[in-house]
């Protein structure tokens, strides 16, 4: 029997709402656990080791310190796995890019902004190459376990490339549009179930843009059809979706 | 073919006797203007006046997700998966009961799709006479505002609580007379569910085609190079949602999972749209129809063209679900259909 892979998590600038989300999963967790060593994931356990195969790296990378770290991870770890959002695609966090840095530091900071460097937040694949993601805010606990499993099978793991439309129209949902809302579900990667719009809420874009999203197309429908402002329509695709290249 | 009088007061009790047999799927006012199909209960509130329901039936006899095969990667045991619950399908519209029959040969052809057929197997369909017709409804121009086949009871509301009930099949028959007696139609209520028909056709007739069905192929044939493709394509926002309320598109995908052993798996299908980029994508990434362009005409060829040429009829029974579905306002068989025959008949 081979050694069996080592696997560590690692935290950025974010609420660590996703590795909550891997504890959460308990018995499937411990399964899963048959086939790797954990040598860290501070939510669930003490120690911590610098030798690992699979770095699952939750968080935006916002501080000149963050892009140091991230780059050690980087070399130690042979897969680097984005975790959720703001490692995926920047996330909440790249609100702050449209703002004054002067003015989110004093916000943050006080008056000992002076003290504390930080520039724009950025998705890890921003400072190094990224070989995996697990989408969403906070991340698909059974994704995880998909993409876990697809790496240990030495599988290249997969997203699905649809928007969110498809799972909408699976769960049998009345289309956002048609009850007079806004909706980001036809730009933005599938694979969350739809789950915000069936709970009665609208995709908010967290799963990032789905390959090839067509956002001429989408703006269409925010402002021309639905009749959105451009400002309401600009709100919510800053919300996740700062860091993309979207003409926002 | 034997007819029944249905009064309102028989039906609390005949649907109590059928739930207790079935799944009874009955149609709901879901919001104000919306309507669905929804389990049914004793207080449910039937919506006897639908336009049309936000989704087609086809998830009960093709599911969203289905479970096909359990495997073990140890034993390299498979063994296949069938799930076919016992249902009753009540209320279906013509138009919707057209769609089930042509999935019912389309999925017999070639291989045969065991796991649909046990499920169609096991359902049980009434339709019922549409009172009222959808805004973008079409489907009285596609022959399909009356059904012959594919239903095991046929109801027609002729009054305030009064229904004529036509049989399809003794199974019907036998559910129909399950809790007591009912009823013979007489002529009067023969005449009054054929007025009650001719009243929705009228309505129903002023909005579609505006040539005969059969041209459809003939147009659609030279219609390769037409320039409404690129004009519609250019908004696609490639979500696949015409494809997925289409009550006659069927088209899946397989997929497969370990569980967290790593020795046992399942392989299921999901639903898949042709409208979707990875649709047509195949092995080293080359994909044949990787433009919006491909795709959005693919999709009318199909209706129009390729499901004729197998079954006689068009792949559209004009129930306009896809045209409320599309943000973007691009999918219309009925305005592309219209267009095509102007331009190429």
């Amino acid at each position: 029997m081979t050694d069996k892979p080592k696997i560590a998590f690692f935290d950025f600038a974010g609420c660590e709402g996703d590795q909550l989300q891997v504890a959460n999963l308990e018995e499937k967790l411990l399964d899963l656990l048959e086939h790797v060593e954990l040598v860290s994931f501070r939510e669930v356990m003490t120690g911590h080791a610098d030798d690992y195969d699979i770095a699952f790296v939750e968080g935006s990378i916002t501080r000149p310190e963050d892009e140091e770290r991230v780059r050690g991870i980087r070399a130690r770890a042979k897969i680097l796995v984005a975790l959720g959002a703001c490692a995926h695609i920047g996330g909440v966090n790249c609100m702050k890019n449209f703002m004054d840095e002067a003015v989110y530091r004093e916000h943050v900071y006080g008056h000992k902004a002076r003290s504390y460097p930080t520039g724009p937040a950025r998705p890890v694949s921003a400072v190094v190459p990224v070989d995996a993601a697990v989408p969403g805010c906070p991340i698909d606990a059974n994704e995880f376990l998909r993409v876990t499993k697809q790496l240990l099978l030495g599988m290249r793991p997969t997203l699905p490339e649809y928007p969110v439309c498809v799972e909408c129209k699976m769960a049998g949902n009345v289309c956002r549009y048609e009850r007079g809302g806004l909706c980001l579900g036809i730009i933005t990667r599938g694979g969350c179930g739809a789950c915000c719009v069936t709970e009665g809420a609208q995709c908010w874009g967290c799963r990032g843009l789905a390959p090839g999203a067509n956002l001429d197309a989408a703006r269409y429908v925010m402002q021309d059809r639905a009749g959105f402002s451009r400002t309401q329509v600009q709100d919510l695709m800053r919300m996740y979706l700062g860091h993309t290249t979207a003409p926002l | 073919m034997s007819a029944y009088t249905v009064h309102q007061g028989q039906l609390p009790g005949l649907f109590r006797l059928w739930a207790k047999l079935y799944k009874v799927h009955v149609p709901v006012q879901t919001a104000p203007g919306f309507y669905d199909f929804a389990p049914w209960e004793p207080d449910t509130e039937i919506a006897w006046d639908y336009d049309l329901t936000v989704n087609p039936l086809k998830r009960h006899l093709l599911p969203p997700r289905e479970d096909l095969v359990v495997f073990d990667t140890r034993t390299y045991e498979a063994r296949g998966v069938f799930q076919a619950p016992q249902q009753l399908l009540f209320g279906v519209h013509p138009y919707d009961l057209r769609a089930i029959a042509q999935l019912d040969q389309l999925m017999e052809l070639g291989s045969p799709d065991r796991n649909y057929r046990r499920r169609r197997e096991n359902t049980v369909i009434f339709a019922l006479d549409p009172l009222r017709v959808a805004p973008d409804a079409f489907w009285s121009t596609l022959g399909a505002g009356r059904a012959d086949i594919g239903f095991d009871l046929y109801w027609t509301k002729i009054g305030p609580a009064m229904f004529f009930v036509e049989v399809g099949t003794a199974r019907g028959e036998e559910l129909l007379l399950a809790a007591g007696e009912v009823e013979r139609a007489g002529a009067a209520q023969h005449e009054a569910a054929r007025r009650t028909r001719e009243d929705t056709r009228r309505r129903a007739d002023g909005h579609g085609l505006k040539f005969p069905w059969q041209e459809l192929p003939r147009v659609m044939a030279k219609a390769w190079d037409a320039g409404i493709w690129r004009e519609k394509s250019s908004m696609c926002l490639a979500c696949g949602s015409c494809n997925l309320v289409c009550p006659t598109c069927y088209c899946f995908d397989m997929r497969e999972e370990l569980d967290e052993s790593l020795g046992k798996g399942r392989r299921w299908r999901q639903w898949d749209a042709c409208m979707l980029p990875a649709f047509a994508q195949v092995a080293g990434g080359h994909n044949f129809r990787g433009k919006h362009l491909d795709r959005y005409r693919h999709r009318y060829f199909r209706k129009g063209k390729y499901i004729f040429d197998l079954i006689g009829e068009p792949g559209c029974v004009g129930c306009g679900r896809c045209i409320k579905a599309c943000t973007a306002r691009i999918a219309n068989p009925l305005a592309v259909f219209n267009r095509l025959w102007e331009e190429y008949a």
